[in-house]
């Protein structure tokens, strides 16, 4: 389910876009949370520059007597500052800037400013890294807005005979798509049916722990969790987009299943490589193959595991209608019966899905349990909200989620703020505009800095720190979220796995933390994030889970 | 998965709606048009018990309509055909604040309780009020009779203004 999430748009963008937009740069300022209504208002600058959005440019040039009155002079592309294009070249590959984007992000926006420009081949990008002109340029949007530049990703489909899904596909086609989809997967009241179904995978995943905990000489350590955590969210993306179970979490996982892992395990991380074949040239494909090919395999895979599923679930259905039995179904026979999209373009979507809901899912997961091991007072403090909230082995559900402020709380402060799985989003402006004081023509490619903004004292106080209740409101009038942390985008092209993606973590976190206190392991040390298409761990976690039954009943 | 099956056909017969409005319409009309026939799925039409609501537009021109109980403000703007440019976006999803509505204090009291997810998304509104909810929120009751639900100066407003102005 996470899936959905980040197909929507920021997830995609990242991915290819990301490799152009690798700078993201990012940065910021702006103003802080509880100032909601400031936020709204806009700050002097940015007002302007939002005014002026389809000034023309001429009207800029005379007038630049002072630099205090500079919005009223809009300035050109060539003004704005910026690294150049070998420093940029030298940056990504001779000094692995690929791993290192996301701290590019924060090291451009500290030279450059909160909006800057950036050369990747013949691909210019503005990095916008403030947290108000980020809220300009989403709320600028039209009705179909674009992430990036999809041609690869087009190419592949049309060679294969394939539809796009919601990832790939822009304009119309996109629109038609997204209003079917969103209907079924946006709304939090439709998501939360999905809670048995996830829960029957949350009891899976608990249960693995223990085993896996049994097996080391400690009978508390987990070693890499993300291993874990990665097949958690694949095991709950089948149960909602295919209605079925893979088994990932069995303790004899089945050979067809563990060839499914270990395919996908490969297609996400060779796509994270991969992706960059989008920025390779077309004439250079007959001297530098790979990429290219590799792209090709990683889509050919995706596809044909989602094909099987959908399939399976197609004959089923057929099979019932035959024998006159009522069909009934989640998603995915909902898409088979009603049929507001062709086969072809249900195939696209699932598959996109799955790119989308499963590694993301997983590192915020393994984030998550790293945070709180690191931070064991908080954790604590998350114990007694759950303990208190449902008592004693209660399975929660997404009734309870309301009442549970601090999970929702962990994953805003573990995904919006420290470790945003997609460092950036990206979108490709469909009108002239004026942002930040500068002309931007139509068609130019913005990476919008989320990595630098979540970051940004200005907008988060203490903003290294891990502080899950900082989102917690006291009453309903209470302000906390803003522009400087949106991991899931904002309005009509946002994720739109993003409930499903919310409902996975919530309700896994809170059974971990229920069952579990989760400790550093003596075998990890500081783990660094990495970015490889998304921002993952670089270096596998390893960590204890010590059982709570185990504890004395003081903390209950 | 039974109310996931019965929720989709609501939201497929609206669909149905969009596509056919759609092609007479603009495309936010047929947004709309979609919404509307969610909501109303949802709640049964009681024609002879309607709600007054009046909106005032971003120019401070009151309109008056009538809706039923049960309605989302949004699905009111959409059956009236009210034009409030880019309101409702993303058809009452919750993943963007463009049906941003503001009430008198009295009337916000009345409003009934806030999820996270539209607190969430108000927290992103433009010109964000203490009093201020998200119109697909908000349902109809006979409670709410004679209401006024004030649409906030718009993003695309101030531009057009300020264009229009230089």
């Amino acid at each position: 389910m996470a899936m959905l999430r980040r197909f929507p748009i920021t997830c995609w963008k990242n991915f290819q876009v990301g490799l152009l937009n690798e700078q993201l740069v990012f940065l910021s300022r702006s103003l802080h949370k509880s100032a909601a209504s400031e936020a709204l208002e806009i700050p002097a600058t940015a007002e302007e520059a939002m005014s002026g959005r389809l000034v023309q440019p001429a009207a800029a040039e005379t007038d630049d007597k002072q630099s205090t009155v500079s919005e009223t002079r809009i300035k050109s592309l060539t003004e704005m500052p910026g690294p150049n294009t070998l420093s940029n070249l030298i940056e990504f590959f001779w000094r692995d800037g690929f791993g290192r984007i996301h701290e590019i992000q924060l090291e451009h926006t500290k030279k450059y400013g909160k909006i800057f420009k950036s050369r990747f081949g013949p691909q210019l990008v503005v990095s916008i890294a403030d947290r108000d002109l980020v809220a300009e340029v989403l709320r600028a949007e039209g009705v179909a807005p674009q992430r990036a530049n999809m041609e690869s990703w087009h190419e592949y489909r049309d060679m294969r005979g394939r539809a796009t899904g919601l990832i790939s596909a822009e304009g119309e086609e996109w629109l038609q798509m997204r209003s079917v989809l969103r209907q079924l997967i946006m709304r939090p009241r439709d998501v939360a049916v999905f809670s048995d179904d996830v829960n029957k995978v949350v009891d899976d995943l608990i249960k693995r722990v223990d085993c896996l905990r049994g097996q080391q000489s400690d009978g508390t350590s987990v070693m890499n969790v993300n291993d874990l955590f990665f097949k958690y969210a694949m095991e709950g993306v089948a149960a909602i987009l295919y209605e079925c179970r893979l088994g990932c979490l069995e303790n004899n996982v089945p050979q067809k299943t563990q060839d499914y892992i270990a395919a996908l395990n490969l297609m996400f991380s060779s796509f994270k490589t991969t992706m960059y074949a989008g920025a390779i040239p077309k004439w250079l494909r007959p001297i530098i193959p790979k990429p290219w090919e590799e792209f090709c395999a990683s889509w050919d895979g995706l596809f044909k595991f989602s094909i099987i599923h959908v399939d399976n679930r197609f004959a089923e259905i057929k099979a019932q209608l035959q024998r006159g039995e009522e069909v009934k179904g989640g998603l995915l026979t909902h898409m088979l019966t009603t049929m507001e999209m062709s086969l072809e373009e249900i195939y696209a979507n699932v598959t996109e899905m799955l790119l989308a809901g499963v590694d993301t899912t997983s590192f915020t997961l393994s984030w998550a349990c790293y945070l709180l091991a690191q931070h064991p007072d908080v954790q604590e403090q998350i114990y007694a909200e759950v303990t208190q909230t449902l008592g004693p082995g209660t399975v929660p559900t997404a009734d309870n989620v309301p009442r549970l402020p601090l999970i929702r709380g962990l994953v805003k402060e573990t995904l919006s703020r420290l470790f945003p799985v997609l460092p950036g989003n990206g979108r490709i402006t469909q009108d002239d505009l004026v942002v930040g004081g500068y002309f931007i023509p139509k068609g130019t490619q913005l990476a919008l800095c989320h990595y630098s903004t979540s970051m940004d004292n200005e907008n988060f106080a203490s903003a290294s720190e891990f502080q899950p209740d900082r989102w917690v409101r006291k009453e309903a009038t209470d302000r906390v979220d803003n522009f400087g942390s949106i991991p899931f985008g904002y309005g009509i092209r946002s994720c739109i796995g993003r409930r499903i993606a919310e409902l996975e973590m919530h309700l896994a976190l809170t059974r971990l933390i229920q069952h579990f206190r989760i400790g550093v392991s003596p075998l990890t040390t500081e783990v660094k994030a990495k970015t490889h298409g998304l921002l993952c761990p670089g270096a596998p976690i390893n960590l204890q889970f010590i059982g709570r039954e185990n504890l004395t009943d003081s903390s209950l | 998965m039974a109310l996931v099956t019965a929720v989709r056909r609501l939201a497929q017969v609206s669909l149905r709606e969009y596509s056919r409005r759609r092609t007479a319409v603009s495309c936010w009309g047929g947004w709309q048009a979609a919404e509307r026939s969610f909501s109303t799925g949802l709640q049964p039409l009681r024609s002879d018990n309607k709600v007054m609501v009046h909106f005032v537009n971003r120019d401070g021109e009151k309109i008056t309509v009538k809706g039923s109980p049960g309605d989302s403000l949004l699905d009111i703007v959409i059956n009236e055909d009210l034009d409030f440019d880019g309101f409702g976006a993303c058809e009452g999803t919750l993943a963007c604040s463009t049906c941003h509505l503001i009430f008198d204090e009295d009337v916000y009291k009345k409003l009934g309780p806030v999820t996270d997810e539209e607190m969430d998304m108000l927290d992103l509104a433009y010109g964000l009020t203490e009093t201020s909810r998200l119109g697909c929120q908000i349902c109809l009751s006979k409670s709410l009779e004679g209401m006024v639900a004030r649409v906030p100066e718009s993003v695309t407003d101030i531009r057009q203004s300020k264009d229009g102005s230089s």
